[in-house]
């Protein structure tokens, strides 16, 4: 009688002995348990849906960092159909340069002047959604872009009265984006463009445009971008086309340089989207690049 | 006499089992590191390794989140470090695991200089690691402190040609943690 109660006695003791013994030996499964309950109550912001805050002429879902500078250059060069009197376009560029800046890691701001007419744009941009895991799911980053646009050409009819005024372009964007995977990000841009003159009684003032594009990774350091901006029919302007583009995106050190093809020469929201007369399938192509560099003003990311 | 023996050998149990299951833990480590190169010295730190350290066995392990690491250059250099270097994505966690090859006993108050032996998983590579380890114990807490390096070369991370001259291959690490029951 005893005896079997030692025996029992003793092997309960052993049991709790070595339950508890193999608890410890795998400390590493337990922290990993911890771990994974920590990022269910974590919410995690992607981040990196696009290289950069533009994905070929248009505006990505991505700011700039909080206190970060982005000085950027943008040339897009003459039609390659020129031929090679004009070097297949190389010999005529138009050029924007801009500074954009992070207010926040959320709202962002930027001006830019750009040779195609003359023209000075400002903008900023506020992301209201941002895409997240974990605790709180949200499968979209929303974006809002209004942009203005001054036109500082001299007016090609010096008869007419010139107002201030009627060198006005606005054009407003939201920008509806998701990283899909760690290769793959797509967004799209409802667009709507106002013009406080037209050449014609028959010319909209109001345009209206979806645009649509996305990036595809192709290694770590390079990403091909294609966009695509619709214009509604009835608020297009007479013989403009849609604008296509094609580009690269290649990370050189902390630095993004940009290659793509489009046939669109302008680079402000209003002419690319609007105004846009090339075709594709006449050789209407335009090469072009941005290069940006970044500075640092504020505090330390 | 029996019964005076099967009451003693359980308390043996007993004890053995408590002493072998005292665990300490940390949520608020600290990792620091550096790259010294010729052109950037780039820094980031995260206050955020969990970890735990079993007094009795000696054995320990100790994980950190990359995409914690703050302190970068810019946010953009975060995000590439991010990206393209440690992949985050793919490999969210470093870690470190292992035992304490000294004999001694930790539940006595003092300083005393260890090797801690174990696996370094980081991008998800495993390397056997022996780290010369700073502990001071005292009243059941375990203070510790360690600096190694780490070669990026040994954990598949490569250096592209254009910043040769803006990332050390090798990258000085200090850890620091207070690990409490």
């Amino acid at each position: 009688m005893f005896k079997i109660k030692f025996v029992l006695i003793l092997f309960t003791g052993f049991l709790s002995c070595t339950a508890l013994a193999q608890d410890t030996t795998d400390l590493m499964s337990q922290l990993e348990q911890e771990v994974s309950k920590d990022d269910k109550n974590n919410t995690n912001i992607t981040t990196a849906t696009f290289k950069t805050t533009r994905l070929v002429n248009g505006h990505t879902v991505e700011n700039v960092g909080k206190g970060v500078l982005d000085f950027k250059i943008s040339h897009r060069f003459g039609k390659v159909n020129g031929g090679g009197y004009d070097l297949f376009g190389l010999d005529n560029a138009t050029m924007r340069m801009g500074f954009d800046y992070g207010i926040t890691n959320r709202f962002m701001v930027g001006i830019g002047r750009s040779t195609f007419e003359k023209t000075y744009d400002a903008f900023f941009k506020i992301k209201l959604l941002r895409q997240s895991t974990g605790n709180k799911k949200m499968p979209l980053t929303v974006s809002y872009v209004p942009t203005i646009a001054l036109k500082t050409l001299k007016s090609l009819e010096p008869d007419s009265k010139d107002y201030f005024s009627s060198r006005l372009f606005f054009t407003h964007q939201l920008i509806i984006g998701s990283k899909l995977s760690e290769q793959t990000s797509f967004q799209l841009m409802p667009t709507y463009s106002h013009r406080n003159l037209v050449t014609l009684v028959t010319e909209p003032n109001d345009l209206i445009a979806i645009g649509i594009g996305g990036r595809q990774k192709l290694s770590k350091r390079v990403s091909l971008n294609a966009e695509y901006y619709y214009q509604l029919p009835e608020y297009k302007l007479a013989n403009t086309t849609n604008a296509l583009s094609v580009g690269f995106d290649i990370e050189t050190g902390g630095h993004v340089f940009q290659l793509h093809l489009t046939n669109s020469q302008g680079m402000s929201e209003r002419t690319f989207i609007t105004e846009t007369t090339g075709k594709w399938d006449k050789g209407d192509i335009f090469f072009g690049f941005n290069i940006s560099r970044v500075f640092t003003i504020g505090k330390r990311g | 006499m029996y019964k005076s023996l099967v009451v003693f050998i359980n308390y043996i149990f007993f004890f053995a089992s408590v002493a072998g299951a005292q665990v300490l833990n940390t949520s608020n480590g600290q990792i620091n590191f550096r790259s010294d190169a010729p052109l950037e010295l780039i820094k980031a730190n995260t206050n955020e390794m969990r970890g735990k350290l079993d007094v009795g066995k000696k054995l320990f392990a100790f994980t950190a989140k990359i995409n914690s690491f703050k302190g970068f250059n810019s946010p953009l250099q975060r995000e590439h470090f991010n990206e393209n270097y440690m992949e985050s994505q793919l490999f969210p966690d470093a870690s470190f695991s292992g035992k304490i090859i000294e004999d001694l006993d930790l539940t006595k108050d003092g300083t005393y200089t260890v090797r801690a032996k174990g696996k370094l998983m980081l991008h998800g590579i495993v390397q056997e690691r022996i780290i010369k380890t700073e502990l001071k114990v005292n009243k059941g807490t375990v203070s510790f402190k360690a600096n190694f390096t780490v070669l990026l070369s040994e954990h598949n991370i490569p250096i592209p040609k254009v910043v040769h001259e803006k990332l050390a291959s090798e990258i000085k690490v200090e850890v620091k943690a207070d690990l409490v029951s």
